[in-house]
């Protein structure tokens, strides 16, 4: 008898476990949907094609914080130059780690080690980081002088802040192209070094093309990341809404846009949050709402060549 | 060479082997030889950047734990002292910024365990097969929510209904020394774990998937639940990637910056048991990260305040560092328990 | 492969029945059918080779394991040999140590000499992809590269040959592809990727891949293990043709089709070799007793 009733209260035990993790699951699931359907219906009525087209206006009071061309403007360069900046050195660095390290050697432990610290680091200190570098003389070139006019660089500009991005997401990109890499069947390998192909060969024509989805996958996932982050971009683009040139487009501005500081959308999102100096919700919930889009689109990107990544190497 | 290519490639191939020359260069290898070096040359690079970053953040910061050793760690009155600092004053105390990262990453990360354990045992076991890719698409949708959005919501959302709701008395009221208005330590807490979640969560749940069925089915084979066997064998066998998998939630929860910043009060307080629990939740805070942010701009000219965020981000690193430490180690436990020979699971 | 091999009774009693029988297609069961009687006795044919492959005093071992005791052997021009014994034995290893496929692995270490056409493959200044040239391998699973089947073959023309006008390309693949007789199967889908092949036809592609490359020998590694019957037939028939031409060695686990395809057969057992000879002999009238145990095992 009180065997069985042992085991009932076991069985409620296990009900009400169960009940807990459904629970937890729906509410994390409920938060998240939450946070995008709210994101919509207040970013939806600030979006309009003016609200697209037009620059941000460098004003303290409500409703006049202009449009986000230019940080959109400013997202897309930050994102495209950080990952074309770094893509040579991550594919290269995970090709190495994939095929030609040895695991037992003290060097790969210690590369391994680096890049996975390097992966823990906070996006605040990569900011700070970029300061104590760029800020240094030398490093005019890629920003303006300092405001003293001294010997300093100014240290804040595209340049620097995708350098700096570039480094921040380069573990990230590393690790996801090191394992598209391994994932490749060793068969495709043989079949290639049997055929007289030379090893650097056999990866270059065969194993990269065969993993390109998967680092595909890689670049799309860093893209994400660099499209996301506010900290480093507060730091290193500056806390100016504006470009150095409104006409960006033109040619002969490019250089000066590039050496000078910026906005991006989470930086306007920051700056127009009514924690930011702009105080202009409605623009700010314009902008995440563009954002959010723009890194879902990214993350669903990423998925899809992810699964068709794994489906080509099975 | 197209004349002599086509010659060679069109000479019969029957009619016995092609004279064999072993010694035949047939490519030039010059980028065989080369591509391992500039391979291994990014590899390296990549590995010791992290150095780089090392040296120059402690480079920068060593003015002021050269002046003040400890005391930067243990003295508290940032908010002043910034103040002070524009007037030349060149003295810091980080205590209350570490309390205020403390805290909340403590506080999010009690209430992403156990929220996340649940995500993670239902992903691996409980939901079913149809539920599963729509639930880790939004496990993955969390995590790549960037955290000014987070910030953006959580202060239209969570600080407002702290205030309108939580607050005693009329809002804003003064019970010690600062006023409380909904942008608090509670603020940080719920926005932080959602921020954190995903990663526990994705971590988690490998860590369960990675216990051997053979595990499970021994279980149930001796008449455990379904639910038993999950608390006794599963959990229990997990238990150091579970810990990796907060570790690295941990270490991102104390670099957060942006969020924390726009949620949580933005004021170097120090928060105090002694007002109560709860009373305590709904005081502001600030953290290391936060401060950082909030200070890295014209402040940044002024070289005593410069050295201190330096120091802050000193700070900032050793923990991250330390964090990664300990994540390692816990994997490598795991790995071990798991029979899987390999350190590469971070 | 070996074990369960259905007899079929109502055809000839006495006649080793190889799975090439289990098939779906009658008509095409029939013609294979017809080939298989008339050549499931041992091949015997006259003249002897010279050989093209001398192993001497051949010790491998990987690691502290050692998997090759003292082989040493001779592989006849242009004949087909067969490596035969049970799982384990030493016959892939001995296998890939004829292109230096085992220098991928780090803990491999091998003595002895292994000659090439009078060439030691290990000696100095050999390419070793000079080497994997002239002796083309296929494996046990087809492994297309995900590409269509004209860059398959095209890559591997042109790691050796450098640039070549694409007329001149497109002559090589159509010829590679005939001599392995998958041309016209896949002449309308040249541009398709070659994973949405059959397992036969992939398995030929690798062939014809191998053949492109102009190699003297090639060999292969349990080429049928993952195939079904009909496509076994058709790469036996291939390689029967292709022996006119090449020197072929073939690892199998299958003893009929080693009885069926091979001029030589070498048998290896605990890592060692214990008899080699000609195929009708071998099979016939084995000299050790250890191979008739495992033929007659094999077989009953």
């Amino acid at each position: 008898m009180e065997s069985i009733t042992k085991q009932g209260n076991r069985r409620i035990g296990s009900s009400i476990g169960i009940a807990l993790c459904w629970a937890a699951s729906i509410a994390v699931a409920a938060v998240c949907l939450f946070i995008i359907g709210y994101l919509v219906f207040q970013g939806w009525h600030a979006i309009n094609w003016h609200f697209l087209s037009s620059d941000p206006v460098a004003s303290l009071s409500e409703e006049s914080a202009g449009g986000v061309r230019t940080p959109m403007v400013g997202t897309a360069i930050l994102v495209l130059f950080s990952i074309v900046l770094i893509l040579p050195v991550a594919i290269g660095a995970a090709v190495y780690l994939a095929e030609y390290m040895d695991e037992r050697w003290w060097i790969t432990r210690i590369v391994r080690i680096g890049l996975e610290t390097l992966a823990s680091v906070p996006s605040v200190v990569f900011g700070m980081f970029g300061l104590a570098v760029f800020t240094v003389g030398f490093f005019k070139f890629l920003s303006s002088s300092g405001t003293e006019g001294g010997s300093m660089a100014f240290g804040r500009s595209f340049l620097v802040a995708s350098i700096v991005m570039g480094v921040h997401i380069l573990p990230f990109v590393i690790k996801v192209a090191e394992e598209a890499i391994r994932s490749i069947p060793k068969s495709l390998r043989q079949g290639a070094l049997a055929l007289g192909m030379t090893k650097w060969r056999t990866i270059r024509k065969v194993v990269l093309p065969a993993a390109a989805p998967g680092i595909a996958t890689a670049v799309v996932l860093g893209m994400g990341l660099a499209a996301g982050d506010t900290a480093i971009v507060w730091l290193t683009l500056g806390g100016t809404m504006t470009m150095a040139s409104d006409a960006w487009w033109r040619v002969s501005n490019w250089l000066p846009v590039l050496r000078g500081a910026g906005s991006t959308l989470t930086t306007f999102i920051y700056f127009n949050s009514p924690a930011g100096d702009g105080n202009s919700p409605g623009a700010a919930f314009g902008a995440a709402l563009v954002l959010i889009v723009l890194v879902l689109v990214l993350n669903l990107t990423a998925q899809l060549l992810f699964r068709r990544g794994s489906k080509a190497g099975s | 060479m197209p004349v002599h290519a086509e010659a060679a490639v069109l000479a019969p191939l029957s009619g016995g082997p092609t004279a064999i020359d072993l010694k035949e260069r047939v490519r030039s290898t010059a980028s065989d030889r080369f591509m391992p070096y500039l391979l291994g040359a990014a590899a390296i690079f990549s590995g010791l950047i992290v150095t780089l970053l090392v040296f120059f953040v402690v480079q920068k910061a060593w003015p002021v734990f050269h002046a003040e050793g400890l005391r930067f760690i243990t003295a508290g009155g940032w908010d002043t002292q910034l103040e002070d600092a524009w007037n030349g004053s060149a003295f810091f105390g980080v205590r209350a910024l570490i309390a205020g990262s403390a805290f909340s990453t403590l506080g999010a990360l009690l209430v992403s365990f156990v929220l996340g354990l649940g995500c993670a045992i239902f992903l691996a076991e409980l939901a079913p097969a149809w539920l599963r890719r729509p639930f880790e698409t939004i496990v993955q949708l969390l995590a790549g929510i960037p955290s000014v959005v987070f910030g953006l919501v959580g202060l239209m959302v969570v600080v407002t209904f702290i205030a309108d709701h939580m607050v005693p008395g009329n809002s804003g009221d003064v019970v010690t020394e600062i006023p409380i208005g909904g942008a608090c330590l509670l603020a940080a807490i719920v926005v932080l774990t959602f921020m954190i979640l995903p990663f526990f969560v994705t971590v988690a749940t490998d860590s369960l998937r990675a216990v051997p069925r053979s595990y499970v089915d021994g279980g149930l084979a001796l008449g455990m639940t379904r639910w038993r066997t999950i608390m006794r064998i599963q959990l229990p066998t997990a238990a150091p990637g579970l810990i990796a998998g907060l570790v690295l939630a941990a270490a991102r929860g104390i670099g957060e910056a942006i969020a924390i910043s726009m949620v949580a009060g933005a004021i170097a307080f120090m928060p105090n048991f002694a007002h109560g629990p709860l009373y305590m939740l709904l005081e502001p805070i600030r953290s290391m990260a936060s401060a950082i942010v909030e200070n890295g701009g014209e402040a940044m000219d002024v070289p005593s305040i410069a050295a201190a965020l330096f120091g802050l981000a000193t700070l900032l690193l050793a923990f991250s560092i330390t964090l990664s430490m300990i994540a390692r180690w816990a994997f490598g436990l795991f790995s071990r328990r798991m029979g899987v020979v390999s350190d590469r699971n971070l | 492969m070996s074990g369960t091999r259905p007899s079929v009774s109502a055809i000839r009693k006495d006649v080793p029945v190889s799975d090439t029988f289990m098939t779906a297609d009658p008509r095409d069961t029939f013609s294979l059918l017809e080939g298989m009687l008339s050549s499931s006795a041992p091949r015997v044919r006259d003249g002897v080779a010279p050989a093209i492959f001398e192993v001497r005093a051949l010790d491998v071992s990987y690691g502290s394991k050692r998997v090759l005791h003292d082989v040493s052997l001779e592989l006849p021009e242009k004949r087909i040999t067969a490596f035969i014994g049970p799982s384990g034995c030493g016959k892939s290893t001995a296998l890939r140590c004829l292109n230096r496929m085992n220098d991928e692995i780090p803990s491999f270490h091998s003595r002895g000499k292994i000659m090439l056409a009078g060439q030691d493959i290990r000696g100095k200044g050999v390419d070793i992809t000079a080497l994997r040239r002239a002796v083309g391998m296929v494996f046990q699973q087809p492994n297309p590269f995900p590409m269509s089947v004209y860059d398959n073959i095209a890559l591997a023309v042109g790691e050796h040959e450098g640039r070549i006008a694409r007329s001149t390309m497109d002559g090589i693949v159509e010829r590679a592809l005939r001599q392995a007789s998958l041309w016209q199967e896949v002449k309308d889908g040249l541009k398709g990727s070659a994973l949405a092949l059959s397992g036969g036809q992939q398995q030929r592609l690798c062939i014809a891949r191998a053949l492109a490359v102009k190699p003297a020998v090639i060999m292969l590694d349990e080429p049928c293990a993952s195939l079904d019957p009909i496509s076994t037939a058709r790469i036996e028939e291939l390689l029967l043709e292709l022996s006119t031409d090449y020197s072929i060695v073939i690892v199998t686990h299958n003893m009929a089709q080693a009885k069926r395809i091979s001029d030589k057969v070498a048998f290896f057992l605990m890592g060692r070799l214990v008899e080699m000879g000609d195929a009708l002999q071998v099979f016939e009238a084995p000299a050790r007793s250890e191979t008739a145990e495992y033929i007659s095992g094999s077989f009953g």
